[in-house]
């Protein structure tokens, strides 16, 4: 055996012919083992080649399940599968954002509902269906339903949006060719608080109004934009007490409209924006259209004495007059045509402080024309009233300038006539005034309290200390005493303007409006207030003016608004406030002698 | 020899088809549950938003405002009603009570919870009671 393997490994060794020749004399010469054997050990080495080369194909297939198992691709595609579900899930289900109140409150969501609808070929008897749909859903009539039923389609909505309970009813009635469809509607729980502000959306959920509509692609997703909920700058507390005082006094002094604005004059934050009459959002189509009239952003009004605000502090801020200079208010101005005069008149000189507590319409276009016009024009852009306030809203009014702007166009402007602006941009650029003279852009959206804003300076430090110090003594002493609210230091302006129609000012259609601040030893909020067309009443002894009329609403509204705001009311006689609210006025009244 | 490897190959088999045939009915009773789950919990979101919706119904301003008009005696408050914290009067202590603060007291027994009487100190008499300034005079005299 062992000399065979000798010999056998000696013929695989040996080279050449030599060797080959060895093992054919062995062959011939011995036969030890047989055929048979050879046969098997050729067999063998088939057997160990085919099982190599199964082994290598297993440890192929065991390797590549190892491989798998700790890649881990099954979990992946797993992990794909979930993740596609909930990405789909704010898409398919909920695919509209909410929008928030600044504390969180839900403003506007998206809610899951029914709609029933029937195939009338596969209903066996419209009018016993007619009979058990209607004893359910009592505002459908039974005439109705049964031609919709009894009609030739294949698909008729019934009722769309149906409440959880309608639906299980209906589904309990079990009339065969009646069927369910899971829709979406857009919910507004609070109704017409901040209407005009959020907007609304159609029937398939597109925003046609207010926030809905600017910020449509961001709250639908489409577009490719990012979907995610808005945070609006408004506060609902004081939206409510803001839209609550209008309408109170709307229906007191009988106006056809009112518009209200409370703005926070540090960083152009709107914390409420009201316009009356309004709309319930979660129904706009019962509401006629004069209504989804947004007054505060989209209507531009002449604002009357309110623009003397702006004119003192211009004429202050170029150093053109001081407060100790003064104008002759004895007499109206004939100008080109037009009588300009007074509603309170005083008849006698008046100086710079008094001319706009006592709300000198001769003082005032005087104190404009000693300007000039292409000053108090470029005064007026800085402060944006020139310009269409860039807002992120779409219902927004450009301002509609006089066609010439000479000096009888700079005169009446100087008193708020012959230039229209929104409320908006009038409570914007009081903002400006009254908080150290930037002017801080306007937004609705919450601003974090990183973010500084960014103020392009308008007027100097002082003039604006100056000015609402005026502005103070309009309430103290002058036109808008009753705009004071206790405790809170109340400055403002009051502001009567006639409405023009057709052209004409309409001696008996008023638009009053009161603009304030507060409080005024440092500003926070500005608080706008206006009604349109209001008539007066036993209570203001017939008269209709912006002292009587709309001061008492800012009065009310910042008595509820300071505790809300956090604003601390502080002892309006004591000594400090009043050296902090000083402003001489130089009068040259003649007082009786007293001896 | 031979027989025991084919006897543990043919149980190995047996063993892991039985484990793969669990596996696979464990995996398909899993993704059943898996999809039941997260229909409930669509489901949930939906509610959940329906009563967020509701929540803020319920509490919007106009209605709560009628709901304090009609149950609780508001007024708007008026300045005099608001004050902050360094405005309070500093605390008075009254001297006897004061006093007292110093007199040891028993110290706290497990056994004694059941039946003792619920006055029994618990610890150390701290006394915090306001007086107003005319009871003070009283108090000295």
């Amino acid at each position: 055996m062992s000399d065979y393997s000798y010999h056998a490994s000696g013929s695989r060794d040996g080279t050449g012919a030599k060797g080959s020749i060895v093992v054919s004399t062995q062959r011939a010469a011995i036969h030890l083992e047989g055929s048979a054997k050879e046969t098997l050990e050729q067999g063998r080495n088939r057997l160990v080649v085919a099982g190599v080369l199964f082994a290598f194909c297993f440890f192929v297939l065991a390797g590549r399940l190892v491989g798998l198992a700790l890649s881990g691709i099954g979990q992946d595609k797993d992990v794909t599968v979930y993740s596609q579900t909930i990405q789909r899930k704010p898409t398919i289900t909920a695919s509209r954002a909410d929008i928030y109140d600044r504390s969180g409150v839900l403003l506007a969501t998206t809610l899951d509902t029914v709609s029933v609808f029937a195939d009338p070929t596969r209903i066996l008897d419209p009018i016993d269906a007619a009979k058990k749909l209607t004893s359910v859903l009592q505002d459908l009539s039974r005439a109705s339903v049964t031609s919709k039923l009894s009609s030739k389609r294949n698909f008729v909505w019934l009722k769309r949006h149906l409440t959880p309970k309608q639906q299980n009813q209906i589904n309990s009635l079990g009339i065969p060719g009646v069927f369910f469809r899971k829709e979406e509607k857009r919910v507004y729980p609070l109704g017409p608080v901040a209407a005009h502000l959020i907007g609304y959306t159609d029937v398939d959920n597109n925003g046609i109004a207010g926030v809905e509509k600017y910020f449509d692609d961001g709250l639908s997703g489409r577009n490719g934009s990012k979907v995610g909920p808005i945070s609006l700058s408004v506060d609902v507390r004081v939206q409510h007490a803001l839209r609550d005082e209008l309408t109170r006094f709307m229906s007191i002094f009988r106006a056809i409209g009112a518009a209200g604005m409370v703005m926070d004059v540090k960083t152009g934050e709107v914390l409420g924006m009201a316009s009356l009459p309004d709309f319930d959002p979660n129904r706009p189509q019962d509401f006629p259209s004069q209504n989804k009239f947004n007054r505060a952003t989209l209507g531009v009004y002449e604002m009357g004495s309110t623009f003397k605000t702006f004119t003192t502090a211009m004429a202050l801020d170029t150093r053109s007059v001081s407060l100790r200079d003064g104008f002759d208010a004895t007499d109206p101005i004939r100008v080109a045509g037009f009588r300009i005069r007074d509603d309170h008149p005083k008849k006698r000189w008046l100086s710079v402080p008094e001319i706009f507590i006592y709300s000198s319409n001769i003082g005032t276009a005087k104190m404009a024309d000693s300007i000039g016009p292409k000053r108090h024009k470029a005064f007026l852009r800085k402060l944006g009233l020139l310009d269409k306030p860039v807002i992120e809203m779409p219902e927004v009014g450009a301002p509609l300038l006089p066609l010439r702007w000479n000096s009888l166009e700079t005169m009446t402007i100087s008193y708020g006539h012959g230039l229209s602006v929104s409320p908006l941009q009038l409570s914007t650029a009081v903002g400006a005034i009254v908080n150290g003279g930037l002017y801080i852009k306007p937004t609705i959206l919450k601003k974090s309290a990183k973010e500084a804003p960014e103020g392009k300076r308008v007027i100097r430090k002082k003039t604006s200390d100056t000015v609402r110090r005026l502005m103070r003594l309009v309430v103290e002493k002058g036109t808008g005493s009753k705009a004071a609210a206790k405790g809170y230091l109340v400055g403002g302006k009051t502001g009567t303007a006639e409405k023009a129609v057709n052209g004409r000012y309409k001696r008996d259609a008023l638009l009053t409006s009161f603009v304030s601040a507060f409080p005024m030893n440092n500003p926070r909020y500005v608080v706008f207030a206006m009604l349109d067309e209001p008539k007066g009443n036993a209570s203001t002894h017939g008269f209709r003016g912006a002292g009587w009329t709309t001061a008492p609403i800012v009065s009310r509204l910042i008595t509820r608004l300071g505790p809300l705001l956090g604003v601390k009311p502080v002892d309006e006689a004591s000594d400090v406030v009043k050296a902090e609210m000083f402003v001489p006025v130089y009068s040259r009244e003649k007082k009786l002698a007293t001896y | 020899m031979k027989w025991n490897l084919t006897l543990i190959l043919v149980l190995i088999v047996a063993a892991v088809s039985y484990g793969l045939y669990q596996l696979s009915y464990e995996v398909q009773q899993l993704g059943t549950d898996l999809r039941k789950l997260r229909a409930g919990i669509t489901e949930n979101r939906a509610s959940v938003q329906v009563l967020k919706a509701e929540w803020a119904y319920e509490n919007r301003p106009a209605n709560l405002q009628i709901l304090a008009a009609k149950h609780l005696p508001l007024l708007l408050v008026a300045p005099y009603q608001v004050a902050e914290i360094q405005d309070l009067p500093s605390r008075v202590t009254d001297p006897f009570a004061a006093s007292l603060s110093v007199i040891p007291v028993p110290r706290f027994k497990p056994w004694r919870r059941g039946y003792g009487n619920d006055d029994t100190p618990q610890r150390p008499l701290h006394v915090a009671k306001y007086v107003g300034p005319s009871q003070i005079g009283e108090g000295v005299e």
